[in-house]
């Protein structure tokens, strides 16, 4: 196991408990959530209220398609530089000129890319699909939770938070991309 | 300048002089209250760090606690990240959140060097030179433009970002440890920020400037100590 994508921690709830535990319990896919959120509260559009539907969904059916692989593939790394770049794109406020489709095809595959990641660590595990589901509503109900408390308009000083809160993320990600590198796992 | 003390005197006006002003803008205002799940959601957020933070299976390894100890265990470090903020407050917007953001991204970038064993020379000189002129910038109130500034601070960044990285140790939680690591230099950031607002207070200028004095000190200190 490693601290990227944990595979299932006993939580004592079953298989729908472990996998709701594993989006706290796995930061790579909260990380994903937070970013994507921030992201979409930044560019204060319609399809901000989409994502709480958006991204659970493309989560499950990458996850689906993971499980069906019935193999664990090595997608620490990508996943780590693909949260990188996108808390680089909140830190820096460039949401404002990237369009609403790209914005929303960009979360539908990052969604499907970390279902797929979770999906194949998750496989050969007994009670994966119970999990993976247990995950997708634990990612649907942050997401809305998080986009209700930080729908705008903002203040000042929370506008510039999630851009600090981004920056940070990303930082995260560099760091922890150079250690990927460094210990493969 | 009075643009930035104009919130302070309409908080501390009479109700009724804040409601002529809401009465006096073109529009209604629509910033809102921010909701009060957020703290909620913050502590959730945060709350992995809680449950992996005793489950760190290597000593001396990458958990949340360890993460989070490394940049306050130097003192070289803690006091060129508290003069980013003091810088920042100095300098006032944008600068006040450009330089706190700037930092951790370059920083971070270092660490990636340092990570893939990428070599910059002088990194201890770097590091002190970063305590010494910052606090210099503090000291004299220097306030270049902000790309100058930005530059600047990146600059050194590189540096702390590259011995930190050499640093890091091997480690199950990488993650918990990269995020808390980063946490603790922005928290360091915030502190000078918050040293750095005392300048709105009457004697608050002199006292920033005296830690901006205070960071050059130990910056020539570390200096000397490196040049040996």
């Amino acid at each position: 196991m490693n601290g990227v994508f944990a595979h299932l921690t006993p939580t004592g709830l079953g298989p729908w408990g472990d996998g709701m535990a594993r989006l706290v319990l796995q930061p790579l896919d909260l990380l994903l959530l937070v970013t994507l959120v921030l992201l979409a509260v930044q560019s204060a559009r319609p399809w901000m209220d989409r994502l709480g539907l958006v991204l659970p969904l493309s989560w499950l059916l990458g996850g689906l398609v993971g499980l069906g692989v019935g193999k664990e593939w090595p997608l620490a790394l990508p996943c780590t530089a693909l949260v990188t770049v996108v808390a680089m794109v909140v830190s820096l406020g460039l949401v404002l000129r990237i369009g609403d489709r790209l914005l929303l095809g960009s979360t539908a595959g990052l969604g499907f890319f970390f279902g797929l990641a979770a999906g194949s660590s998750l496989a050969g595990h007994g009670g994966a699909l119970a999990a993976l589901l247990g995950e997708a509503v634990a990612i649907a109900v942050l997401t809305a939770l998080l986009l209700m408390a930080l729908a705008p308009p903002h203040p000042r000083w929370l506008t510039l938070g999630l851009r600090v809160m981004g920056s940070w993320i990303a930082a995260s990600g560099l760091l922890m991309l150079g250690w990927q590198s460094r210990h493969p796992f | 300048m009075a643009a930035r003390r104009r919130p302070l005197a309409l908080a501390a006006a009479e109700p009724q002089d804040r409601a002529r002003h809401d009465e006096g803008s073109c529009r209604p205002s629509v910033q809102r209250r921010p909701s009060p799940l957020l703290p909620a959601l913050v502590a959730a957020v945060l709350s992995p760090a809680a449950a992996w933070a005793h489950a760190d299976g290597h000593p001396g390894g990458g958990g949340f606690v360890a993460g989070f100890l490394h940049p306050i265990s130097g003192l070289d470090h803690v006091v060129a990240m508290v003069a980013v903020g003091l810088w920042g407050a100095v300098l006032g917007p944008p600068a006040l959140w450009v330089l706190p953001v700037a930092f951790p991204m370059v920083m971070a970038f270092g660490g990636l060097l340092g990570l893939l064993g990428v070599p910059i020379p002088g990194v201890e000189i770097g590091i002190a030179l970063s305590g010494l002129v910052m606090g210099l910038m503090v000291l004299f109130e220097i306030r270049p433009p902000l790309g100058l500034a930005a530059v600047i601070v990146a600059a050194f960044a590189l540096f702390h970002g590259h011995a930190h990285g050499s640093e890091l140790p091997a480690g199950s939680n990488a993650l918990l440890y990269s995020l808390a690591f980063v946490m603790a230099t922005g928290l360091l950031h915030l502190m000078g920020i918050l040293l750095g607002e005392t300048r709105r207070w009457p004697g608050g200028r002199r006292f920033v400037q005296a830690a901006g004095a205070a960071v050059a000190m130990v910056g020539l200190w570390f200096l000397e100590q490196a040049l040996r």
